[in-house]
C-alpha cells in the first residue's frame, strides 16, 4: 500500500484475484510506487560533507517522502486520497482527492475521475470535474473534458479543453468586477463627442 | 497592416486546427468593447456567463476571469468543422453542432462565435443561429464577423484576447472551404430572434457584429 494513500477496498475489479495481482505486483511494483527520483533536486554538496538538514516543514516545500508517482501499468477504479502529493502516469477511473495536496497528471496519464485537490497539473487526458482550491495548471499536452474550479487555472496553447471554467476568487462578488472598459457604458449607447 | 486582412491572403497546406499557429497579426475591434459592456450590463446582480465557440485560450479565459469574473464554457465547433471538411461530412454539421450544444436554453449572457458563419453553408448557419438564440439569455449578446468577400478560406484564426479592443489573431491552418458570404438582410434573416445591435464593416471588408437578444 502506497504511504499516506488510502484506496477503497471495493475498488478491485471482482477479475483481480490475490494471484493475478500479486502477478501484476511482482513485475511492476520496481517502478509503479517508486518515489519520484527524476525530479529529485540536485545537491551540490562535496563528497562527504554532510548535507544541512532542513526539515520539510521549515521549508514548507514537498520533500522526497513527499511526491509517490503512480507508474504507466497502474489502474485504479474507486476512490483514491491521500496526504502526498501525487504524480499519476497510469489510469485512474472514480474519484481522486488530494485536498491539502498536488496532483500532477503525467503525459500518460487517462484520468476518469472527479478530482479535487490543493493544485492539479495536466499533462495527460482528464474525463471528469476538476476541483482546486489554489490553481489548475493545463499543460501543453492535456486534454480535459469536464467542468474546472480554481481560484487560477492556467492553459497552455495546445491543450485541449471542453467544459466550463469557473474561476471564482474568494470573497469577489458580482459587483465587485472590474468594469469592461474604463468607459464602460450600455452596449448601444452613442459615441462620446470628442471635445478640445 | 489593416485590420482583419489575413483572411485574403493564401495558406500554407492544410492539416487540421489541432497544429500550432503558423503566423500572427494584431487587429483593433470597434464593437468587442460593447459586446463586454453589454455582457457586463447584462449580469449586474450575479456572475456573467459566457459561451466560447471556439477554441480554449489561456489568455482569454484570464481576460474573462478578471474583467467580468465570468463563468466561462468552451464549446470549440471548429473542431467539427474541420472534420466535416477533412471527411467530406459537411451535410452532417448542423446535427454535429446541436449535439455539441446541447446546453440548457436561456443559459448565456455572451456567446463568442467569431468568424464561425464564414466556414458553414446557409442551411448549417440557420440552425446554428437558432440554437444561439436559444442558449441566449433574453438581452444577452452575441459576437461575430463575416467576411463579404467569396474567398476560398484556408486557415483558421484564434483569437487572442489583448485588451478590451486589441486582438492578436494567430493562425493555423485549415482543409479550405469557399467562404459563405452572407449579406446584412441574410445575416438578419439567418440570426431570427436576435437583433443587430452593432455592425461595423471593416477595410477588410469584414462585418463586425453584435448581437442582442
Amino acid at each position: 500500500m502506497l504511504p499516506g494513500f488510502a484506496v477503497g477496498r471495493d475498488i478491485l475489479p471482482d477479475n483481480l484475484t490475490p494471484q493475478l495481482l500479486s502477478a501484476v505486483s511482482v513485475v511492476e511494483v520496481q517502478d509503479m510506487f517508486k518515489r519520484d527520483e527524476a525530479v529529485r533536486p540536485q545537491t551540490t554538496t562535496p563528497p562527504g560533507a554532510q548535507p544541512p538538514s532542513v526539515p520539510a516543514s521549515t521549508t514548507g516545500r514537498p520533500t522526497e517522502r513527499d511526491r509517490v508517482n503512480l507508474g504507466k501499468s497502474v489502474i485504479i477504479k474507486g476512490e483514491l486520497s491521500g496526504s502526498e502529493d501525487l504524480t499519476i502516469e497510469g489510469t485512474v477511473e472514480g474519484k481522486i482527492e488530494l485536498r491539502q495536496h498536488v496532483l500532477t497528471i503525467g503525459p500518460n496519464g487517462k484520468i476518469k475521475a472527479q478530482v479535487v485537490a490543493k493544485a492539479v497539473i495536466v499533462q495527460g487526458e482528464v474525463h471528469g470535474n476538476i476541483t482546486a482550491t489554489e490553481k489548475v495548471d493545463l499543460r501543453e499536452s492535456a486534454s480535459v473534458d469536464g467542468d474546472v474550479v480554481a481560484p487560477r487555472v492556467a492553459i497552455s496553447e495546445g491543450a485541449h479543453f471542453r467544459g466550463s471554467i469557473d474561476m471564482q476568487k474568494a470573497g469577489v462578488k458580482p459587483g465587485d468586477t472590474k468594469p469592461a472598459s474604463p468607459d464602460m457604458k450600455p452596449a448601444g449607447a452613442p459615441e462620446p463627442t470628442a471635445t478640445r | 497592416m489593416s485590420v482583419f486582412s489575413w483572411a485574403q491572403k493564401p495558406a500554407p497546406e492544410a492539416t487540421g486546427p489541432s497544429t500550432g499557429a503558423v503566423d500572427e497579426v494584431e487587429a483593433t475591434s470597434k464593437v468587442f468593447p460593447r459586446f463586454l459592456s453589454a455582457v457586463a450590463q447584462q449580469a449586474l446582480e450575479t456572475r456573467p456567463v459566457i459561451l466560447e465557440l471556439g477554441p480554449v485560450v489561456g489568455a482569454n479565459v484570464e481576460f474573462f476571469s478578471d474583467r467580468l469574473a465570468c463563468k466561462l464554457y468552451i464549446e470549440n465547433l471548429y473542431l467539427d468543422l474541420e472534420e466535416a471538411a477533412r471527411l467530406g461530412t459537411r451535410a452532417g454539421l448542423a446535427e454535429a453542432f446541436l449535439r455539441r450544444l446541447a446546453l440548457a436554453g436561456d443559459m448565456f449572457d455572451g456567446i463568442l462565435c467569431w468568424d464561425l458563419f464564414d466556414f458553414i453553408d446557409a442551411k448549417t448557419g440557420k440552425t446554428l443561429a437558432g440554437e444561439l438564440a436559444r442558449l441566449l439569455k433574453p438581452g444577452g449578446a452575441v459576437y461575430g464577423f463575416f467576411g463579404t468577400t467569396p474567398i476560398e478560406l484556408c486557415r483558421y484564426t484564434r483569437y487572442v484576447i489583448e485588451s478590451e479592443s486589441r486582438f492578436r489573431l494567430q493562425h493555423s491552418p485549415a482543409t479550405p472551404v469557399k467562404r459563405n458570404v452572407l449579406l446584412t438582410r441574410d445575416i438578419t434573416k439567418m440570426f431570427e430572434g436576435l437583433s443587430v445591435s452593432e455592425s461595423v464593416l471593416l477595410k477588410s471588408s469584414t462585418r463586425e457584429t453584435l448581437f442582442r437578444r
